[in-house]
């Protein structure tokens, strides 16, 4: 094998910055997600480059090369344990752009590049979609473009001629992505199933519980899901958006039975009152749950079914943003009946630890009489006695319902809900844990409801004879506030304080809430462009019946016709000035003469064959030709146009 | 070993791709016929074909097609369509950035045997777009790239290794553009009357040349002595046409020559049956050797080969005539 020549000549400094610009706009998605060496890894083998090719040094040797290479590879793998999915596919892209750069000595090395380039937005696309996202693939597609201009750009060509150019072939490109981004007929089921991403935390809600370990509730303002109801929007007392339920209490942590799929617990509920129909829009959690108005009766996605706590259950996690139609009624019975190996699970509690709570349990229950009044007994205690609602509750340590109930006495949803459950558990009422949201905002402009991660809650469960699953929210009774207006409302109160207004100005809000509305419909129309989207927007454009032959005809004749236009377009643009008077008259003289005029034969030399070879008489040639001169290159050019009229006609063709 | 492997198959690509191209020049040459001097490239000349990095990029789109038809992700198809788009809106462009551009033969320089004779392309684009990265190419040579702004016209140099005296001409050759992304390659053959002189090649060791012996002042018509206007006579076949006094003419209706008075000088004879040597090329080579020596010291000779006779004098215009003389000797007038 030849070893290449590793010099090099400065030749690539008018490209080498756009190719890089190119891969830094392509990788910015990604840097969140990469560890940061690799970041760092790129941003070092740039530099390095740039100065190599400033100071016209040598490229770094083969084995420097294939080391690096050899070295980065193992710490992705190390890094993943994988090289399949996004992360570690950006993962390696990143630091093939990096060693690509330090081998990138002729102009086009840089192909590669922007080809990485290219693939490193697709995978970002791959890995979050927001309504940002359609600037910024413009945006990069045009700087890519622009650095592969400069790649075989002439010296003459500035780089604001190579923008220029690339924005011109990118509007003309642009409605034919259109057409064809309408007209691909869509998939209804994927070819085969890639995980995404299994780098990122998830940022639903957590499948395990422990009050007092985490001392803060973020308020995250990422939206949860959004829901467009048919009717009118319950009120935001009926808004419990079931997740997952909590059955086992080891005197500090909740957790849930893993979720068992396919058991028939649909006939155990009977519904009453309204239905209430809705879509809902579920941003992606990498979680299997599925969120529904408490309870559900039907829903339109597949793969999904009711576990035995009558909680909703994805075959696989969602891993992209979903929408669905349910059917939920908020009023109705839950398994009036409880077999007692169940009643027994429902009321076990450790028999260590927060002894004083089980102990007042059991004296309030001896007091209140029924089941009923001891509820109402505990739920008035926490509304009259000090207790307090708050987002940063002091930490709990080891027996956390006895200090939360006797000593700290605040904290938020998840405190009373568990405090709450154990008392009921305690006093041998079976009781639950049900983890959703609860209450939500709507947006005015769109009409729809946002479901906030910040409207996370935590409420109970508490079965009784003839009532079934009767659902208790603890957290009212202490700050009703929460459930009417939501975590915000309850919270602003002392941040708003801090920050010396109340609440947000009411522009922002409905700039805020315009935002929000353009999400939900990029969401549902660009997003969520799906085979029944599609199918209805093409029936709305007049579509008869679509279906995927019809649509790829349509595409094919769109493309086609789009394309004779923008050709026809660009001949407008390119085609050559209308040839001037002067030069039609003398192509006319030539003609009339009866020659060719030769190849690069000067206006006079020609003239002189004329009057040597032809049967023009010599005057005539000679006003013909100084006429035409006078108006080629003369002063009064109008004057010589119709000088060389007259002359021209005076002759006559043979 | 591997490359040995390796080139059979290269080999084999090749000359079928080889005979393809020789094929369809033949058929363009049959189709579009023999150009003017001065030619237009009209849409319908212009070919055009995907270059491997088109290639590479379709295969990129559909590969990106396929990865948005999994994922069903409508921004990774946006992504994609706009590649598509581009791919085809791209095609229109390479072939745009050739259409419409006038092409015209600028002429040669004569040169001796054994260099490249430089052809002059002028092109002119006419448009009110610029045009970038144009070249002509024959066979292995190319030109320079160049762009041409709007109405701008530029000489393209096509060189051209010449081995023998005579008439060169190029049968064929091509104007093509990679712009804008090098996805695409489109190209135009023109077939123009494109032909250079190449005088014989000096002899390196000539004999020496005949000896000299001075003249009288005689007519005269150098570059240097323009200066010196001599009077008007009646004009000849033959004459300089930038020597026609054409405000004369314009009035007259007379053809008039200007002339101009020249000096003394000394002045030889070079016959070309004089030589000693054998073979016509080798005296062509010792009389072109002879011409050049004796024209770089601006003494007057004279030539005279079978059928011709140049009589002593010196300058560029003499150099040119004795030279083309000896560069056509006995060659079919083409």
């Amino acid at each position: 094998m030849r070893v290449q020549p590793r010099g090099t000549d400065g030749s690539l400094l008018t490209s080498l910055p756009w190719t890089m610009g190119a891969l830094a706009v392509s990788l910015a998605p990604h840097v969140p997600y990469l560890p940061f060496w690799i970041s760092g890894a790129f941003i070092g083998c740039a530099v390095w480059r740039y100065v190599i090719e400033r100071r016209r040094r040598m490229l770094p040797s083969r084995w420097v090369r294939g080391g690096l290479a050899l070295v980065c590879f193992l710490g992705v793998f190390g890094t993943y344990s994988s090289i399949s999915g996004v992360g570690p596919g950006s993962a390696l892209l990143a630091i093939m752009a990096a060693l690509k750069l330090l081998e990138t000595r002729r102009r086009r090395d840089q192909f590669v590049l922007l080809f990485i380039s290219i693939f490193l937005v697709m995978s970002s696309l791959l890995r979050e979609q927001y309504l940002w996202s359609l600037p910024y693939v413009i945006g990069s597609t045009l700087i890519i473009l622009t650095a592969w201009l400069r790649m075989s750009a002439g010296a003459s060509e500035t780089a604001k001629q190579s923008f220029t150019t690339s924005g011109r072939l990118l509007l003309y490109a642009a409605p034919l992505a259109i057409a064809m981004w309408v007209l691909f007929p869509r998939l209804s089921s994927p070819f085969w199933a890639v995980p995404i991403d299994t780098s990122r935390a998830t940022s639903g809600l957590s499948d395990t519980m422990s009050p007092g370990d985490i001392s803060s509730l973020s308020m995250s303002d990422e939206v949860a899901f959004r829901v467009q109801f048919d009717g009118e929007v319950p009120e935001s007392r009926d808004l419990y958006w079931r997740g997952l339920i909590m059955t086992r209490f080891n005197g500090r942590t909740w957790t849930g039975s893993e979720p068992r799929v396919g058991t028939p617990v649909e006939d155990q509920i009977s519904f009453r009152g309204e239905p209430v129909s809705y879509e809902l829009t579920l941003e992606p959690t990498r979680q299997q749950w599925i969120f529904a108005l408490d309870m559900p009766e039907e829903w339109s996605i597949k793969r999904v079914f009711m576990g035995p706590q009558q909680q909703l259950v994805h075959v696989t996690p969602i891993e992209q943003r979903v929408a669905y139609r349910v059917t939920s009624y908020t009023d109705y019975v839950v398994q009036s009946r409880l077999p007692s190996i169940y009643r027994k699970w429902y009321t076990s509690v450790p028999a260590d630890g927060n002894r004083r709570s089980a102990e007042l349990a059991r004296q309030m229950r001896e007091n209140a009489g029924s089941d009923t009044a001891y509820i109402d007994a505990v739920l008035a205690k926490f509304h009259k006695e000090e207790y307090f609602y708050t987002l940063q509750p002091p930490p709990l340590g080891s027996s956390p319902v006895d200090r939360f109930l006797f000593d700290t006495k605040r904290g938020f949803c998840e405190h009373y809900a568990s405090a709450f459950a154990f008392m009921m558990r305690s006093a041998g009422i079976p009781s639950r844990i049900v983890l959703g949201y609860q209450g939500g905002e709507i947006n005015p402009i769109g009409g729809h409801l946002i479901v906030r991660q910040s409207d996370a809650h935590a409420w109970t469960e508490v079965w009784l004879e003839r009532y079934g699953w009767y659902r208790v929210d603890p957290t009212a009774a202490v700050a009703p506030e929460r459930i009417e207006y939501g975590t915000r409302g309850a919270a602003l109160d002392g941040v708003g304080e801090l920050w010396g207004f109340t609440a947000p100005p009411q522009f922002l809000r409905d700039l805020t809430m315009t935002w929000d509305a353009l999400n939900a419909k990029w969401n549902e129309w660009v997003l969520g462009y799906g085979p029944e989207t599609q199918s209805k927007f093409l029936e709305w454009l007049g579509m008869v019946d679509p279906n995927w032959r019809k649509m790829l005809l349509t595409l094919v004749g769109s493309v086609v016709a789009l394309i004779l236009m923008i050709s026809a377009f660009m001949m407008l643009r390119y085609r050559p000035p209308a040839k001037d008077r002067a030069s039609i008259l003398y192509n006319k003289f030539i003609k009339k003469t009866g020659l060719t005029r030769r190849i690069g034969e000067a206006e006079q030399e020609f003239a002189l064959r004329v009057t040597t070879g032809s049967h023009i008489p010599n005057d005539k040639v000679a006003s013909v030709t100084v006429a035409y001169l006078d108006a080629r290159y003369g002063v009064e050019e109008t004057n010589a146009v119709r000088r060389l009229e007259t002359a021209v006609a005076a002759i006559s063709s043979r | 070993m591997s490359s040995i492997l390796w080139q059979y198959p290269s080999r084999l690509v090749g000359s079928v791709r080889d005979r393809a191209t020789l094929r369809a020049r033949r058929w363009a040459r049959k189709r579009q016929g023999t150009d003017a001097a001065t030619t237009e490239l009209r849409p319908r000349r212009v070919y055009i074909l995907p270059t491997g990095v088109g290639l590479v990029f379709g295969l990129m789109a559909f590969a990106m097609l396929l990865g948005s038809m999994n994922y069903n992700n409508n921004l990774s198809f946006i992504l994609t369509f706009i590649l598509i788009g581009i791919g085809f809106v791209s095609m229109h462009q390479c072939q745009r950035n050739l259409v419409g551009l006038e092409l015209a033969f600028a002429g040669t320089d004569p040169v001796f045997a054994g260099q490249a004779i430089r052809f002059r392309v002028a092109i002119t684009n006419q448009s009110k777009s610029a045009r970038y990265g144009i070249r002509i190419y024959h066979d292995k040579t190319e030109s320079d790239v160049h762009d041409l702004q709007p109405g701008e016209s530029k000489i393209f140099i096509l060189p051209v290794s010449t081995d023998r005296r005579g008439w060169v001409q190029l049968e064929r050759f091509g104007i093509r553009t990679l712009f804008p992304f090098e996805l695409f390659r489109s190209w135009a053959w023109l077939h123009m009357d494109l032909r250079g002189l190449v005088y014989p090649d000096p002899a390196e060791n000539p004999p020496a040349a005949p000896p000299s012996r001075v003249a009288q002042g005689h007519r005269q018509h150098d570059a240097r002595g323009e200066e010196d206007f001599a009077g008007l006579r009646k004009y000849h076949a033959g004459d300089s046409p930038r020597h026609v006094a054409w405000k004369a003419y314009a009035r007259s209706g007379q053809l008039l020559s200007k002339q101009f008075a020249g000096a003394d000088t000394s002045s030889q004879w070079f016959d070309f049956d004089e030589i000693e040597a054998a073979g016509t090329e080798t005296r062509l080579s010792v009389l072109t050797r002879w011409i050049v020596n004796a024209d770089q010291t601006r003494e007057d000779y004279g030539l005279r080969i079978p059928g011709f006779e140049f009589p002593p004098a010196h300058g560029d215009e003499q150099r040119r005539q004795c030279l083309e003389a000896l560069a056509l000797f006995d060659e079919k007038a083409s």
